[in-house]
């Protein structure tokens, strides 16, 4: 088994048309491997969401290639890329994570659902368990304060068991003491799961929970 | 979600409660078999008459000796008891001509198992039978109105049904001819083998009827009301289908606007566009098929209502009753889900192209607002209303003509629908500067969100659309076609003056004919042979030089010339060859052929003149059912009967759209108002008052009335206008074209009072959420 679970290569990403087309990744290669937190920063409009939406198969790059797991994004169709996210990708974004008429159970067991499977109680209670959650399973999200509907997002994140998780500024909306929590828990999943997490944010304190930072800056990656 | 779609299932409730009531008064819409029938299991009627000329024709009748020939070889089967011929002729009771003016022979009231509740039966000439209802005891006098004038007839029996019966004989000579056959069976026969054995006997000489098909013997103006009545439930059915397609569409459209961020959610994590587009379609189903069970119990309810007001309003018989059928109960069980799916269609293709990364995005940027598909399908659909509009204009008869209009209407009413967002930027841009001079920051919000949301602003007005279009095209329609009436008879009315017959008598008797001068025209059908179908023909007599004993006058259209002979069936089922002593032009002749008056009394002794025009004024006779007016007034009355008819389906068009667009527009401001929450929170927090925060809500609101209400008026303009070249066309004269201003007025102003009062609510609502979110 690869070891490079995500894998980017010279990727470009172009948004509008004519004058106001604006580059958003100009020419990235980028690796992220198993077992491995990585943080990508940068400032605003440096394009690490842009990295983020096309590393998760979001948004296909005008050029260059992406693979997830060994599987080249390209050309997948809308339903193949929307199987491969179902099942080997978990997300985490900043906010308006959960769906709001579900309750916390439901929404982590969502994914499975989706992929016409009976989710088995018993991963959804240990999914909620390891993100400290499992004595709100029956909570909806607007009876749960932000950070643990975060936590919920994650432990969705990890019902399918996916190769990696992406995080959009997962901790953009929540005060220190959450986010402390939410990141925490992310450390705690790679060290003891042996996940993978690509998280984008502008926090440096965040970035510190990662093993590796990559940072952008006008599209192109200055280090890493 | 059941908040988010309670306006869809409003909707299909309203909506399959329409259908359900119209298909139910439809399926109970049926001929009625007549009392008289109610006891003979088996009829034989006449062969039916093919139409091309005139509507609901009677059965071809036997001549009298056929009649009994017939019936003799009936009753010899087995199984038959008796077997007696049915005759029917004009007559009613003066002073009670509500009632179906008909008379019967007294066999008929034997064999129907009709009791007499005093009295005895009719023996001679001279005496009658008549319903209780009369109020007159054995033995007192009467006045019969009949086709030779009023008769004065003694009462020997009354009976519990609203008829009039005479002796046999006397039935005999007023109604020479035969239409049906009743037969009595013996106790213990089995009807349907004597009914294969009758069929047996008549072969195609006749139709052997049983159980309702009876029905096929009601009164001719029972069938035609019958008929009328059905257009309008048709009408009320189609477009309260169409309507609730249309609500359900604009609601399911709002709601997969709104939750583009959890769509955007659930792609991301791993639904297919399929799923989403299933999800969509199935709250649909779900709402429908719901929605289809309440609408169903109230349309169970609302139909004998409706039926009353349509007995009411004349557009069915009296006679008319609610039955419960089985198949309106599972038409509209199907109704509900199968409008909410269409209506929720195009919402659920557009869900399912909402791509994963907006559950990313905050703003509501709208894809663009209008797609080349969205530019065809408009098109194409404006071009469907336009040519159903040209029909309308070019159709002669009413009926058709308001069915026409409809149909285009909706046609139209979709496609602007459909082109809407197209519209919006400009009209916004109209009422720019009003808006800004008067409304600053409000002014300004108002104006840049309609713009940047035209679909969503588009949406929104879009019920007012339908409301003011169905409203004002209805109205105008019907006023401009009776503008344009008046003025054809303006044309070619000239002075004097009209015997016609008083209310609820059908035509003017000869003693009425005797007393006055003037041209009294007969009419009356006569059948011919076309291949081996019958026809119905109609035919007039007339006191005319070259028209004598069998001279017949015919159209060139029939393709016959001078000195040719044809045979004809008339009333009375004698068979006469005609020879045709002239030859006129197509459309000169009121019927399609003419003979000489006395040809016709002698055929039908019930024929009766439908009015005699006059130069100078005469006095009628008192208590024969005629009376005197001008011209004019006789005109307008004609027009008046048809203008009552196309007035009640116009009032209940106008009720059921604008009524169901009422509820649309305020169920879709509710929807859109409560989807600008979040902003007008933000619009409260950045330091909006609570009186800036209200009149951005009700400015919009109003901005969305008038963009639907100027969009509506340009369907019904366009469409008006081009009825209005079409009436001008069939009446040989400029027509002006009517705008019903009152009923504009009425119909914006509820808009606006709704689309207030919605406002004025998610106003309420925000303030109420902002105060908590501040505290």
């Amino acid at each position: 088994m690869t070891t490079q679970t995500v894998v980017l290569q010279d990727v470009r990403a172009v948004f509008g048309t004519g004058t106001r087309q604006v580059t958003a990744l100009d020419g990235v290669s980028v690796t992220f491997e198993r077992g491995r937190f990585a943080a990508v920063m940068g400032p605003s409009g440096s394009g690490k969401s842009t990295l983020l939406h096309c590393a998760a198969g979001l948004d296909r790059p005008a050029s260059g290639t992406v693979s997830i797991d060994g599987t080249r994004l390209n050309g997948l169709s809308e339903d193949a890329l929307t199987r491969l996210r179902r099942d080997r990708i978990g997300f985490v974004f900043q906010a308006f994570n959960l769906v709001s008429a579900l309750t916390a159970e439901q929404n982590v067991a969502l994914p499975l659902r989706l992929a016409g499977r009976r989710p088995p109680a018993a991963e959804v209670t240990s999914a909620l368990d390891a993100v400290g959650l499992a004595g709100r399973a029956g909570h909806r999200p607007s009876e749960l304060s932000g950070g643990e509907q975060q936590r919920v997002a994650v432990a969705r994140a990890l019902i399918s068991r996916p190769a990696v998780i992406f995080a959009d500024e997962p901790t953009g909306a929540l005060d220190s003491v959450t986010s402390k929590q939410v990141l925490q828990l992310l450390r705690a999943l790679v060290d003891e799961h042996d996940l993978t997490v690509v998280m984008v944010t502008h926090d440096s304190e965040a970035a510190d929970y990662a093993d590796r930072i990559v940072t952008l800056a006008d599209g192109r990656v200055v280090s890493c | 979600m059941l908040r988010r779609v309670t306006g869809a299932f409003v909707a299909v409730v309203i909506g399959v409660a329409l259908v359900a009531a119209s298909t139910l008064l439809l399926a109970s819409g049926r001929a009625r078999v007549p009392d008289r029938f109610a006891a003979t299991p088996i009829v034989v009627a006449g062969p039916e008459a093919g139409t091309p000329g005139i509507p609901f024709p009677p059965a071809r009748p036997w001549s009298s000796a056929d009649a009994a020939a017939l019936a003799a070889r009936l009753a010899a089967l087995p199984g038959v008891a008796e077997a007696v011929p049915d005759r029917t002729f004009y007559a009613q009771v003066s002073g009670h001509e509500e009632t179906t003016p008909e008379g019967h022979a007294w066999s008929s009231a034997r064999l129907g198992d009709l009791k007499l509740t005093a009295g005895a039966p009719p023996a001679r000439p001279g005496e009658v039978v008549v319903g209780e209802q009369i109020g007159a005891a054995p033995g007192t006098a009467i006045t019969l109105l009949t086709a030779s004038g009023p008769q004065r007839y003694i009462v020997t029996g009354v009976v519990d049904a609203p008829l009039i019966f005479v002796a046999d004989d006397v039935a005999a000579e007023l109604a020479p001819g035969v239409r049906a056959i009743e037969l009595r069976l013996e106790s213990g026969a089995d009807a349907d083998r004597v009914a294969a054995g009758v069929r047996d006997v008549v072969g195609t000489g006749g139709r052997v009827l049983t159980g309702d098909g009876r029905g096929a013997l009601e009164p001719r103006a029972d069938a035609r009301l019958r008929w009328i009545g059905m257009q309008v439930l048709t009408g009320t059915a189609a477009l309260g289908g169409f309507v609730t397609v249309f609500v359900v569409a604009s609601t399911f459209a709002f709601t997969v606007g709104q939750r583009r961020r959890e769509l955007g959610l659930l792609r991301a994590i791993g639904a297919t566009p399929g799923q989403v587009r299933r999800m969509v379609l199935g709250e649909a189903l779900a709402v429908g098929a719901i929605g289809s069970v309440a609408g169903l119990l109230a349309g169970a309810v609302l139909a004998p209502a409706v039926g009353r007001i349509l007995v009411g309003a004349r557009l069915e018989p009296a006679t008319f009753e609610v039955r419960f059928e089985v198949w309106p109960v599972l038409v509209s069980l199907a109704v509900g889900p199968v409008v909410a799916v269409l209506g929720a269609w195009s919402a659920a293709r557009r869900a399912a192209r909402v791509r994963p990364l907006e559950a990313l995005r905050e703003a509501a940027v709208e894809q663009r607002p209008m797609g080349w598909a969205r530019w065809v399908l408009g098109g194409v659909l404006l071009a469907v209303g336009i040519a159903l509009a040209i029909g309308t204009a070019a159709t002669d008869e009413a009926q058709n003509g308001a069915t026409f209009a409809l149909y285009g209407a909706m046609a139209l009413v979709t496609g602007v629908t459909v082109l809407a967002p197209a519209a919006v930027p400009p009209i916004v841009r109209l009422c720019r500067l009003p808006v800004r001079t008067k409304g600053g920051a409000v002014g300004l919000l108002v104006r840049e969100s309609a713009l940047t949301a035209a679909r969503r602003t588009a949406s929104t007005a879009a019920p007012v659309l339908l409301t003011v279009a169905f409203a004002v095209l209805v109205a105008g329609m019907v006023r401009t076609s009776t503008e344009a009436y008046a003025t054809g008879r303006a044309a070619d009315a000239d002075a004097g003056w009209t015997v016609v017959p008083q209310d609820g008598v059908p035509g003017l008797s000869e003693a009425v004919v005797a007393a006055v001068p003037g041209l009294a025209l007969l009419p009356t059908t006569a059948y011919v042979d076309v291949g081996n179908k019958v026809e119905a023909r109609s035919v007039a007599g007339v006191d005319r030089p070259d028209l004598t004993g069998d001279g017949v006058v015919v159209l060139a259209g029939s393709g016959r010339r001078v000195g040719e002979t044809f045979p004809v069936v008339f009333a009375d089922g004698t068979q006469v060859t005609l020879r045709v002593t002239a030859v006129e032009p197509d459309g000169s002749l009121p019927v399609e052929f003419l003979v000489a008056r006395d040809t016709v009394r002698r055929h039908d002794p019930s024929a009766l003149t439908p009015a005699i025009q006059l130069a100078e004024r005469v006095e009628v006779p008192a208590g024969t059912g005629a009376r005197v007016v001008d011209v004019a007034t006789w005109a307008a009355e004609a027009d008046a009967e048809e203008d009552r008819l196309v007035w009640v389906f116009t009032l209940l068009l106008i009720g059921v759209s604008a009524g169901y667009g009422a509820i649309a527009v305020a169920n879709t401001l509710l929807m859109a108002a409560a989807g600008r929450a979040p902003d007008l929170r933000v619009l409260r927090l950045t330091g909006a008052t609570r009186r800036q925060v209200t009149g951005f809500v009700l400015a919009e609101s109003s901005l969305v009335v008038l963009i639907g209400a100027v969009l509506g008026g340009a369907v019904a303009f366009g469409a008006l206008l081009s009825i209005r070249s079409g009436l001008s066309e069939q009446v040989g004269a400029p027509v002006a074209l009517v705008v019903p201003w009152t009923v504009v007025a009425g119909v914006v102003g509820l808009c606006l009072l709704l689309a207030m009062l919605a406002g004025v609510a998610t106003s309420r609502r925000a303030w109420v959420d902002t105060n908590r979110l501040i505290s």
